[in-house]
């Protein structure tokens, strides 16, 4: 029988403290068996999610924030929240644990092959971003995709993650990287403001371009006016949403919007498909 | 003039809602089957009419004070026992008095459809109240049963019918004066032997479908966060297993401790006809044996256990030991 | 498929010959109520079902609390061979759900094998619905108290005597030996079954009753709807087509289980961070009936409510479905398309 409810046997093989206050931390996770890792990376699509699962502490839904073409590894950060992500944030290398995925739909990078991409993240949920941008980076992917403008904001510069990656990314010149940070802080080289200001400021332009967008609700109810004051069209303009979930795939009936479940037909939805969609986010 | 009871009832809504005595008046209305009463909320003067109050509303309308505006100014129609639950309410700090307007109504008793179903194994269609009669259709005929033996345990087992600190009661015979019953089915319960009470509650947590109909239906149950969704650590079984339903069915007893007001609204809003209320009447005996408290009868007295200090009160816990065996 | 008939007394015996082979649910009186539970012999069985045993037939497809997995340091699926089972004396209202359920659970990527092993290994043989009462409204909602669509067999009591209508070749193997039905036989059925319709609510206007729905979603409808609701799991926990389910860890037990959950909870689609997409009894009973008439009209082009009355039944404070759905189809909401 194959179970879409069990998760794969895992271990921890890495955790990395992202950010200064440690509340966000990346783990990367091995397979104990090669089926499984076969499997996983053949469905891969970057964008996607995968149920964690520690047995007594339950599942959590966290995007994977990993390019397939790092290593038989995924990656996951995790910020510290309710009682899962305490029990992960706990956990160390060489602990097990359990992975059911990759499920939900992803970026749909075949249909952006030829445009530019606009890349918006904050918050914790830049991981799929990061991990979407990484593949696309790929020497083997890049001539497929025109400009890539990054915007990340954070907080303040202590909750960046990645930090040795997105430096890199400062420096490549086939990427404009703008990073915020919500305060001013001393020494602080780039955009001091939230993410819809500096939005506005920097006024990327719609043509031939896709906009990404990922990041905590707050930051997303006041991005979406601006891409649209920009002249993206709706069609042109991808979000990720969060939902409590449950099963993962589409049967336990939690994370519906309307008729479209988070879980299967998402998280990536366009903005044309939200306003289509009861307004229940 | 108005006559009957509705009538009276209707009167004095319409004169609250017409003098800005209150924004909302909440009461019953007929409900969508023959057999069914349904709470409703009635904000104009033109609405009145709908209001009514039969055997047939099984109700404690004191729930929806539990998320209700603080600050609207709202009259509730209220029996012995929902005055019982809204004066524990405003005692637990639930709710200002001076923002209700208590409209009370002598009870008449509430009508058990499940206990006379059962009777008959057949369902109940429809039911007609008939002075001290009540005529019942099921599927295959009418019977007439005596008011008494139709009405649910609690209102057999209810001595405070009378409604307590009411703004205006309305001048209409209850069914039955206070103190007219007593709780003598607990003694014999209490005579049972461990064994066979345990029994007794196996057998009634057994059919639980945990929908928990029975909390949201009691005005007691408010917390917003229940001792069973708690998650970190979590209390008790999630599942229908014995386990669950049975921790499920104790706590929530102890949870009532000298705060339940005995309206058993929890057993005729379970979809499984479950027995709730010997434990939660238990429980209110050793209330009164230990601290002569009653829920709900003084404005004044708050709980024992939400006083309850080093100092204050003490339980012995020994009267247990005189009833085992 | 050919259609059968048979007598009081030999129908009442055939189940005897089927607990040779099969596992035999049929409505049996348990304590004082009726449930769908599994048969010893033939003479337990309740013949003349007056209304829907209370606690729904979907349990025995998806029970209401089940092992999904066991733990010794990974979780393993707990595999379980299923015994060959007859499902007997649903109305098809219920034989309905069942089929909507399919839909919920089974899809090609990932087919819920709980659900699905046991539907394989069942037959359902659906009682036509004779006598509704008050609380049905099944064709209301696209179905008919003898709908044969979902059943692999219906019965159909006609004076003391049964129809049978063969469904499937699943269902064809329970009644082979019965003599077809004579044309008068079967003209009796015919007759009966436009009377007993005739008697029943008419069918929603589907569509505008979605369009109506969709269209009140922002507006204070919902807020009037969801005044009385007291926020319990009766009328979600005993719908047959209600299938949301909660994933808990078993500690002490070393399980993984799933619990029924309802929309209707609380803390239902409350997320990690307090932020909590339905926060009141608005949005929650908003959910649970824009689900039933509008999201499963979207997804598979049926109403998800079989009108099997339960809800309406069992509500504590009588919230109606077919009150809400009258109501929304008979007012003018914004927005709404002329």
């Amino acid at each position: 029988m194959k179970n879409c409810y069990e998760p794969f046997p895992m271990h921890i093989e890495r955790v990395v403290v992202e950010t200064t206050d440690a509340t966000l931390k990346s783990f990367e996770l091995t397979f104990d068996r090669k089926e499984d890792c076969a499997e996983f990376f053949e469905k891969y699509n970057p964008g996607q999610f995968c149920q964690l699962s520690i047995f007594g502490k339950g599942e959590a839904p966290i995007g994977i924030a990993s390019a397939a073409w790092e290593g038989n590894f995924v990656r996951f950060t995790v910020q510290k929240m309710g009682k899962f992500t305490s029990a992960i944030h706990a956990m160390r290398a060489g602990d097990p644990i359990g992975m059911r995925g990759p499920l939900g739909n992803g970026f749909p990078l075949g249909d952006w092959k030829g445009l530019h991409l606009l890349v918006i993240g904050g918050g914790c949920a830049f991981s799929t971003l990061y991990a979407m941008t990484k593949h696309i980076l790929h020497p083997s992917h890049r001539a497929e995709y025109g400009e890539i403008t990054a915007l990340y904001g954070t907080r303040n510069s202590g909750l960046c993650l990645y930090k040795p990656v997105i430096e890199e990314w400062h420096n490549r010149d086939d990427m404009v990287v703008h990073q915020a940070i919500d305060v001013p802080e001393e020494n602080w080289k780039y955009h001091v403001g939230f993410v819809p200001a500096v939005l506005e400021e920097i006024a990327p332009s719609p043509r031939n371009t896709v906009a990404v967008l990922c990041g905590p609700p707050a930051m997303t109810k006041f991005t979406l006016p601006v891409l649209t004051k920009l002249a993206f069209p709706p069609e042109r303009i991808y979000t990720s949403l969060e939902k409590r979930m449950k099963c993962g795939v589409g049967h336990c009936g939690r994370c519906n919007i309307g008729h479209k479940y988070v879980c299967k037909d998402g998280p990536v939805f366009t903005l044309k498909e939200l306003q289509e969609l009861p307004n229940e986010i | 003039m108005p006559n009957t009871r509705d009538q009276k009832i209707q009167a004095e809504a319409k004169r609250l809602l017409q003098d800005g005595v209150v924004d909302v008046v909440i009461g019953f209305q007929k409900g969508t089957l023959p057999y069914k009463m349904q709470p409703c909320f009635i904000s104009r003067a033109d609405e009145v009419a709908k209001l009514t109050l039969n055997g047939l509303c099984s109700n404690n309308l004191a729930v929806y004070l539990n998320h209700w505006p603080k600050g609207e100014k709202t009259a509730i129609i209220v029996r012995g026992c929902e005055s019982r639950a809204i004066q524990t309410l405003v005692l637990e700090n639930r709710h200002a008095r001076e923002n209700l307007y208590l409209i009370g109504v002598p009870c008449i008793g509430i009508l058990d459809l499940q206990k006379i179903g059962q009777q008959e194994l057949q369902p109940v269609l429809a039911v007609q109240e008939e002075g001290d009669q009540v005529r019942v259709t099921f599927g295959n005929g009418e019977k007439l049963f005596k008011r008494n033996e139709a009405l649910h345990d609690a209102c057999l087992h209810c001595n405070h019918p009378q409604p307590l600190n009411a703004d205006v009661v309305i001048d209409e015979a209850g069914l039955f004066e206070d103190g007219s019953f007593d709780k003598s089915y607990l003694h014999a319960f209490r005579n049972l032997s461990a064994k066979k009470r345990n029994e007794v509650f196996r057998a009634e947590a057994e059919r639980c479908i945990r929908c928990y109909a029975c909390r949201e239906a009691c005005p007691m149950c408010y917390c917003e966060e229940c001792f069973v969704n708690h998650s970190r650590p979590q209390w008790i079984d999630s599942t229908i297993a014995p386990s669950g339903q049975q921790g499920w069915h104790i706590i929530r007893a102890f949870h009532q401790t000298g705060r339940c007001v005995s309206c058993g609204a929890c057993e005729r809003a379970c979809p499984m006809n479950i027995k709730m209320t010997y434990l939660t009447d238990l429980l209110n005996q050793d209330m009164a044996a230990e601290y002569g408290f009653e829920a709900g009868l003084d404005a004044a007295a708050a709980p024992p256990f939400l006083t309850l200090g080093e100092d204050k009160g003490k339980f012995t816990g020994e009267q247990e030991e005189d009833h085992a065996n | 498929m050919p259609t059968k008939w048979i007598s009081r007394k030999d129908l009442k015996k055939l189940p005897d010959q089927w607990l040779k082979q099969y596992d035999v649910y049929a409505p049996i009186q348990n304590g004082h109520e009726l449930a769908f539970q599994l048969v010893k012999e033939s003479a337990q069985i309740v013949w003349d079902v007056p209304s829907n045993p209370r606690y729904p037939a979907k349990s025995l497809f998806l029970p209401q609390s089940e092992v999904l997995m066991s733990y010794d340091g990974i979780l393993h699926s707990v595999e379980k061979v299923e015994r060959p089972k007859v499902l007997f004396g649903l109305h098809p209202c219920d034989a309905r759900a069942i089929r909507l359920l399919d839909h919920a659970l089974v899809d090609e990527q990932n087919p819920d094998e709980y659900w699905k092993s046991k539907r394989q290994s069942t037959i359902i043989v659906s009682t036509a619905c004779i006598s509704p009462d008050e609380s049905c409204f099944c064709t209301a909602v696209g179905g008919s108290p003898f709908n044969t669509a979902d059943s692999d067999a219906l019965i159909v009591e006609v004076e003391d005597e049964f129809c049978v209508y063969v469904l499937t070749e699943k269902g064809g193997v329970l009644f082979s030996k019965l003599p077809d039905a004579e044309d008068a036989q079967r003209e009796k059925v015919e007759k009966l079954t436009k009377k007993v319709e005739a008697g029943m609510p008419k069918a929603f206007p589907k569509k505008k009753l979605h369009d109506n729905l969709l269209a009140s979603f922002e507006t204070d409808f919902w807020k009037e709807v969801s005044q009385s609701c007291l926020g319990c799991g009766v009328c979600t926990f005993l719908c047959p087509s209600c299938f949301c389910f909660d994933i808990a860890d078993e500690t002490v037990r070393k399980e993984r289980v799933r619990n029924w959950d309802s929309c209707m909870f609380r803390t239902y689609s409350l997320e990690a961070s307090g932020h909590n997409p339905r926060p009141t009894k608005m949005e929650r009973t908003r959910q649970r009936v824009m689900h039933k008439f509008v999201y499963w009209v979207d997804l598979v082009g049926e109403i998800g409510c079989t009108g099997c009355g339960r809800c309406v039944k069992y509500c504590p404070v009588n919230i109606d479905i077919r009150a809400i759905a009258q109501d929304a189809l008979h007012r003018e909401f914004e927005g709404m398309k002329k």
